[in-house]
């Protein structure tokens, strides 16, 4: 009778031992990623069914970052510096891709990829994921500047400059709002994306393909001029220079605005119940001169794979799942996050449901990436000290132009970017 | 023997303060950025060639000193006044001791994050206030003669509990009979204060600047936060610039010859604040006398 147990207990322990050595040999693969904080909530579903799905081969692990976007940078690069980063997976905004490509960090994509998924994508997705000929990010969420415009004050939106600001004097004349446009101000990266979209619609550069800088042009000294004169004339109110996306957005919600430039995460923000201008906004590119294009900045972010780990295919594996077509729709349809196929931006019924989607393709349509160099932060701090003085310190905005173009032609110079 | 006592405290300190600054020094003559493929090259000082020639350098040098130079003296002002209150002894001085200790425990990010809502316009109180009394809003964040005020202001908010705390420390160390002993010679409270207080507070004081002083001088968070080092850089503060080569614009060779050269001119600030001190110290001595 004893021995009965005995055998029933060794029999228990055996069974034990080996679902736990089995658990153990074919535990799953962790595929962990780095994520601005937002994005880590929206795309919670699905990694969740993800891992459910998988359960027994690949487990995606979800690391919150920060909320602002160079913070997350910062904690990347911080873990990137020291060597072997726990990160198989990134998001990345669009900006870092040279600098982290040139640096070693991230690893080519371009074994994964299937021809005919690269051309799924529309022509503004596929901006802003290559460095030196080699694609290093896919895209997750396209993201462009848009202008945001009053439906109820005015029949269409303003086209060109001098368009905004008549339509803006003439309803803070007639006090339907306290201010005409609001924008991005402040000194940070938002200004650059901000002094873009002006200066490619008075027919301006930045950098020009061959590397040229034509930033001191008088192409950019109208554009700069113009943004002051948004202020000096009241069409902006003086805390403007201030402003990043939130004071905007929230003066804007508020109704006293009729113009804002914002990304595409506004629209979301408008149609919630708080705002007082629900269903009467309309969304459309910014203003350019007559005869130039009209463009938006291209934000947009993605996932790369990093150098360092060990799990490459696994990983891509993870970044077609999340950024599939039916991912697109569902971050869409939830979060509002632009999506990158051409397939979903013809699809008849989303269209139906969420008209805004055709203001979004026309956006991606026209969106213009910011100079794709390793350079880039420098050149962009360049010239957002350069235009806040223009705006807050009232200096010469020619003395002030060309000064950021001496810098700019320094800075590239030095590094050998340019002859 | 007391070679022997000392030996652990200095390898401890050559390993962290020794082997950093070498490194430094090491890297800041070399270029090292991602433009070199993150690999270091020597480059014969170019590096400190760039810094001396540096106008932003000399420019975040002269913002850095008068932030640190500003909130430091308000803050010992208040600090000194704070203290003598809460060493008094008078009923619930233990909570008020407690709460005043507060702000300074608070993570700098989240009261920076505050300080900007509070300047904030036009949503601010302090805005809603100028319209209320009917005075015309000014952009306190973004006008460049005023903004790097609000940094300082709000540094003094945040660190003067901190002086107030080592000076407390200090009052409470000077002996009850001194004062007695001045009482009955027929001095005056304010006398007092300038003979006795003062005096045997200098040490806590030199300890006070100094630490705050260092600190000032490499402030970071507040101003990241609450500015970003605008508007038109008029905020920017050395440990700003040098995060920003580093973090941002991965040229670490010259993040640390701007760690060092700042470094020295802490240096610099340090004696010179300590020689003031001392000196003040020497000329009560000589007026006793």
């Amino acid at each position: 009778m004893k021995l009965k147990y005995l055998y029933l207990i060794l029999l228990l322990v055996a069974s034990l031992f080996f679902t736990i050595s089995w658990a153990y040999s074919t535990q799953p693969k962790v595929i962990n990623i780095l994520m601005p904080a937002p994005f880590a909530d929206s795309t919670s579903d699905l990694i969740k069914r993800y891992n459910d799905e998988h359960r027994q081969n690949i487990q995606i692990k979800v690391t919150r970052g920060p909320r602002e976007t160079e913070a997350v940078s910062d904690l990347a690069i911080s873990s990137l510096l020291l060597g072997r980063s726990s990160f198989d997976l990134i998001l990345m905004d669009v900006t870092w891709l040279p600098k982290y490509a040139a640096a070693g960090w991230i690893a080519p994509l371009d074994s994964f990829i299937e021809k005919a998924d690269w051309e799924s994508l529309a022509l503004g997705a596929r901006i802003g994921n290559s460095y030196k000929g080699k694609i290093y990010r896919w895209p997750l969420a396209a993201d462009m500047g848009l202008l945001y415009w009053r439906k109820d004050l005015m029949k269409n939106p303003p086209r060109t400059p001098e368009e905004l600001i008549d339509i803006s004097l003439k309803l803070q004349n007639e006090g339907k709002v306290n201010y005409g446009y609001v924008w991005q101000g402040r000194q940070y990266e938002g200004l650059s994306c901000v002094f873009l979209e002006i200066l490619n619609g008075f027919g301006g550069k930045w950098i020009n393909n061959s590397g040229d800088v034509s930033i001191g042009s008088n192409q950019s000294k109208e554009a700069a001029k113009w943004l002051r004169d948004l202020i000096d004339t009241g069409v902006s109110p003086n805390a403007v220079t201030n402003f990043s996306e939130n004071e905007s957005l929230q003066i804007f919600s508020s109704g006293q605005a009729a113009l804002m430039r914002n990304w595409p995460y506004a629209w979301a923000e408008l149609q919630k119940p708080s705002s007082v201008v629900k269903n009467k906004v309309g969304v459309t590119t910014m203003v350019a001169k007559k005869g130039y294009e009209t463009t938006s900045t291209l934000g947009s972010w993605g996932l790369s794979i990093l150098s360092t780990s060990d799990k490459k295919e696994e990983s891509y594996n993870v970044i077609s799942y999340l950024t599939s077509e039916d991912a697109q729709k569902e971050l869409f349809e939830k979060n509002g996050y632009t999506p990158t196929s051409t397939s979903i931006f013809k699809n008849e019924k989303l269209i139906k449901d969420f008209p805004i989607l055709n203001a979004l393709g026309n956006a991606l349509e026209v969106a213009k990436p910011r100079p794709q160099t390793p350079l880039y932060a420098q050149l962009s701090d360049v010239l957002q000290r350069e235009l806040s003085s223009i705006l807050t310190e009232n200096k010469n905005i020619n003395d002030s132009m060309n000064k950021a173009k001496e810098k700019t032609s320094q800075i590239l110079l030095a590094s050998g970017e340019i002859e | 023997m007391i070679l022997l006592l000392l030996l652990p405290a200095t390898v401890l300190i050559a390993l962290i303060f020794g082997i950093p600054l070498i490194r430094y020094a090491w890297i800041s003559t070399h270029a090292f950025s991602v433009i070199t493929g993150l690999e270091l090259v020597p480059n014969q000082g170019a590096n400190w060639l760039r810094l001396i020639n540096d106008q932003r350098f000399w420019q975040d040098t002269f913002q850095t000193v008068r932030f640190a130079s500003l909130s430091v003296s308000i803050e010992l002002l208040l600090a000194i006044c704070i203290a003598l209150i809460l060493d008094q002894k008078w009923r619930g001085r233990g909570i008020t001791r407690a709460i005043s200790l507060l702000p300074w425990a608070l993570p700098t990010t989240i009261m920076a994050l505050g300080w900007r809502w509070i300047f904030n316009t036009p949503f601010g109180p302090i805005d809603q206030i100028f319209n209320i009394v009917g005075i015309e809003s000014i952009n306190i964040l973004s006008n460049p003669n005023i903004t790097w005020i609000a940094t300082v202001i709000a540094d003094v908010w945040k660190t003067t509990p901190f002086i107030a705390l080592i000076l407390l420390a200090g009052l409470q160390s000077i002996p009850n009979d001194l004062y007695e002993a001045f009482r009955l010679e027929g001095g005056k409270p304010i006398q007092a204060f300038f003979k006795i207080t003062l005096p045997l507070l200098r040490p806590y004081i030199l300890l006070a600047v100094l630490f705050r002083l260092a600190q000032a001088f490499g402030v970071f968070d507040l101003i990241q936060v609450m500015t970003g080092g605008g508007p038109a850089s008029s905020t920017e503060s050395l440990a700003l610039y040098a995060y920003l080569n580093a973090m941002r614009f991965l040229d670490f060779g010259y993040s640390a010859t701007l760690m060092l050269g700042s470094f020295f001119l802490l240096v610099i600030a340090c004696i010179l604040s300590w020689i003031i001190i001392s000196r003040f110290q020497y000329q009560l001595n000589e007026e006793k006398t």
